[in-house]
């Protein structure tokens, strides 16, 4: 287990070299699984996410159907090798309250009533972990919704902002996240209405309203990283040569 | 002629008389609803859909397969999150609850009809009209949902291509099911030439595209210069009268 | 209900259309399979490890569009009180919900469990980890490999993709000395390299790495874990149908050419 530090901040830079309002590196990819009707592999930071959609689906058991809307269901899971302490598998009071926040973080946006008596089922699985998995697993659950062809009002972006050696920071690395002062995260829809919003540690409210916004600034970014990850899957899926058809057919017909 | 990707919650037009499919409106402005194609008409604005389920609405052609048979309603899996319910009125003979098996049983795999979807999502099929039937032979194949227009084509065109350059009979249900009928070799071709498409399916030019893709094959499979190739089509045009969705009554 | 993680119950979407399941048939009797395979043909397989950096060992398996991700984590702990001078394996699996629209939410079931257990013996009765190796002080502490086994994607034949994951991400721990102030970190000693092979029987034919259809169709199973001297670390026959001792002697000899081959491609320095 690593010490505290004894300074987060150092030259106006954290510990990582980055800025107080600089994501660390997100990289996406859409669509890795086969069998889930959508789903996304996000990689945050050293954080890696995978995330899956299966639904709408026939809801078991009848009891728990709504006859005038899908119910939305999320489950939220750390392998039990992605931290440095092993976890015992299976679900734990932490990750069923990250459940509960996520699913209630989507509930406003899918447009549940076009599916009564359905699921949808959300499956974020924390492959490997550094700080700020819930936002990474939200984030990639977003892109899995659109990937399946979930109607929804808006892709979901989230972030998470802290306070450490005084200063309000963006996107809270491991050591900030242990030692710090304060845990914001914080997911808003493309309008800005927040979906989720959690605090664990001490602010002012003048703090927390300057980290609020520093938050939406960060969630604002995510969104861009979202929609150009979606663009460009359309553009490789679906952009093509000519010749390509020629060629995958096998014949060199040049009529 | 580039396409416009949208994602939902893009705002696509401050005209909210446009809305149309796969669009809702916000603070007077529409918004895509859904991850897919901008598709801008004179009169609305809607978003083709690059992914997603099938969910049934009246008068549907379906290819389902029968997953239980329930005290007088066959249970049908229609590739939807709701099943669909086939009442034993709906079969055009009369028959006993006791012998409802015999006439379709469980893994039987048959082209229906949405008669009705009601509020509460009960998919009522029907079995009466003539033109379904049990698919006692050929095979099925089951694609995205989303792509089945581009399987089907502008009135029909692209599958009557299909039909004709392939030489198979051919059944698209829009619930992303299609049958194939014919011999072993036309079936693997026209599964290729569906997979084909729905790789391809947003596209320019995707008939003629296809078009090449099957020359191509053909020519690979029978190996023949052009001069031969009018007997081949001689062969081919004899051989596709037979797969047609010509109304064969399969009910015995 | 506060507390309860949602309880996800798979549609039974498992009848498959009969003219599905007569093709697949048909094919097997004219000695062909839907993707083109030869009966004792693998899809394609690659193998990438070191991927988890939290785990000590990590390897990300796929067979087709199978994916499974294999971590090792290693601690040290107390040894069994009747083994006093042994290290401990312990294997889970979990097939998680997103790898499949038929698999639960849950603590592992018998699928999982069966999977753990199998993959477990093969490394075991190999005795491909000489866990006199992992002791430390006798009777006090001793290393406790974790192997976790966590499903992805299924399309068929997990088991296997299972067990070839487990070996890799071996074959690439290391033994965390220094985090735990026993000494320098250490390659785990790996001495030998089982692998485990599916082969299923329908039609009167054996099929190796069944696919979702295939598996789904086939009467019965059986898995052969071999090692590199072609000796066997485990068996097991899963499903309801019989196999004749022809068939087993077959279905051994068809896993130990297979493993080889996968071994000689993959696995081996």
């Amino acid at each position: 287990m690593s010490e505290r530090p004894e300074r987060f901040i150092i030259d106006g830079k954290r510990l990582d070299g980055r800025s107080f309002d600089e994501l660390r590196p997100i990289k996406i990819e859409l669509s890795p699984l086969d069998r889930a009707d959508g789903s996304c592999y996000l990689e945050w930071g050293r954080n890696k996410v995978m995330a899956a959609v299966y639904g709408p689906r026939e809801l078991h058991p009848r009891h728990r159907q709504n006859m005038t809307r899908a119910v939305v269901q999320f489950r939220y899971n750390m392998a039990s090798f992605s931290v440095d302490d092993r976890i015992r598998p299976g679900h734990n009071r932490r990750s069923i309250e990250i459940s509960k926040v996520s699913r209630e973080a989507f509930e406003p946006v899918i447009f549940t009533k076009f599916f009564p008596k359905t699921a949808i089922d959300v499956f974020v699985e924390v492959l490997r972990a550094d700080a700020g998995t819930r936002t990474a697993g939200i984030n990639a659950a977003s892109l899995a919704l659109a990937d399946a062809g979930i109607p929804m009002r808006s892709l979901v972006s989230a972030c998470a902002v802290g306070k450490v050696d005084g200063e309000i920071v963006l996107d809270l690395m491991k050591e900030e996240d242990n030692y710090g002062e304060a845990d914001v995260p914080v997911a808003m829809t493309v309008g800005e209405e927040i979906t989720l919003l959690q605090m664990d540690g001490h602010l002012t409210p003048k703090e927390f309203y300057k980290a609020l916004e520093l938050a939406k600034s960060g969630c604002r970014q995510v969104y861009e990283l979202q929609r150009q990850a979606l663009v460009e899957k359309y553009n490789k899926d679906y952009s093509v040569d000519e010749d390509d058809a020629r060629s995958d057919a096998g014949g060199d017909s040049d009529e | 002629m580039g396409k416009t990707i949208v994602v939902p919650g893009d705002i696509v037009s401050d005209n909210i008389k446009m809305s149309g499919s796969g669009t809702y409106v916000r603070d007077g402005e529409v918004c895509a609803a859904v991850y897919g194609i901008l598709n801008a008409g004179d009169r609305y604005i809607s978003v083709i859909p690059l992914a997603g389920k099938y969910i049934p609405h009246a008068n549907d052609r379906v290819i389902g397969i029968v997953t239980e048979v329930a005290y007088s309603n066959w249970i049908v899996d229609i590739n939807a999150p709701y099943e669909g319910v086939l009442h034993i009125s709906q079969y055009p003979q009369r028959i006993d609850v006791e012998n409802m098996s015999r006439y379709l049983k469980v893994g039987d795999c048959i082209l229906t009809m949405v008669k009705d979807v009601d509020a509460g999502m009960r998919v009522e099929l029907s079995f009466r009209d003539r033109e379904n039937r049990r698919l006692d032979d050929g095979r099925i194949i089951t694609i995205d949902p989303t792509k089945m227009p581009r399987v089907i084509g502008r009135s029909g065109s692209m599958i009557r291509l299909l039909k004709s350059e392939i030489g198979c009979g051919m059944f698209v249900g829009q619930n992303g099911r299609i049958w194939i009928n014919g011999n072993d070799d036309r079936i693997d071709l026209a599964i290729q030439t569906v997979k084909y498409i729905e790789d391809y399916a947003h596209t320019p030019g995707l008939t003629e595209r296809v078009q090449a893709f099957l020359k191509a094959k053909q020519k690979t499979r029978y190996g023949r210069t052009h001069e031969s190739a009018e007997s081949v089509e001689h062969v081919k045009s004899a051989e596709s009268t037979e797969g047609t969705d010509e109304v064969r009554n399969g009910n015995e | 209900m506060p507390g309860v993680m949602l309880a996800v119950i798979p549609m039974s979407n498992d009848v498959m259309a009969e003219i599905q399941h007569d093709y697949l048939f048909n094919l097997v009797l004219k000695g062909e399979r839907a993707d083109g395979r030869s009966f004792d043909e693998f899809r394609e397989i690659t193998i990438e490890t070191n991927v988890i950096d939290t785990a000590d060992g990590s390897a990300l398996v796929t067979i087709g569009t199978t994916q499974v991700l294999v971590g090792v984590k290693v601690q040290p702990g107390e040894p069994f009180p009747d083994t006093p001078d042994v290290g401990v394996i312990i294997t889970n699996a979990e097939l998680i919900p997103m790898a499949s629209p038929e698999f639960e939410a849950g603590p592992p079931r018998e699928g999982a469990i069966e999977i753990a257990r199998v993959v477990d013996r093969g490394i075991r009765e190999s005795k491909s980890i000489d866990l006199k190796k992992l002791c430390v002080t006798e009777g006090e502490k001793v290393w406790i490999v974790f192997i976790d086994i966590h499903i992805l994607d299924n399309d068929g034949n997990i088991l296997d993709a299972a067990s070839i994951g487990a070996i890799a991400a071996l074959l690439t721990t290391t033994l965390p000395g220094a985090r735990y102030d026993e000494g320098e970190d250490m390659p785990l000693p790996v001495r030998d390299i089982p692998v485990a092979i599916t082969t299923v029987e329908f039609g009167g034919e054996l099929l190796l790495d069944p696919s979702l259809d295939e598996g789904k169709i086939a009467g019965t199973s059986l898995t052969v874990i071999t090692n590199s001297d072609g000796s066997i670390s485990g068996m097991q026959k899963s499903g309801t149908d019989p196999l004749t001792t022809d068939q087993i002697i077959r279905i051994v000899d068809m896993a130990k050419t297979a493993a080889e081959e996968i071994r000689t491609k993959f696995l081996e320095v």
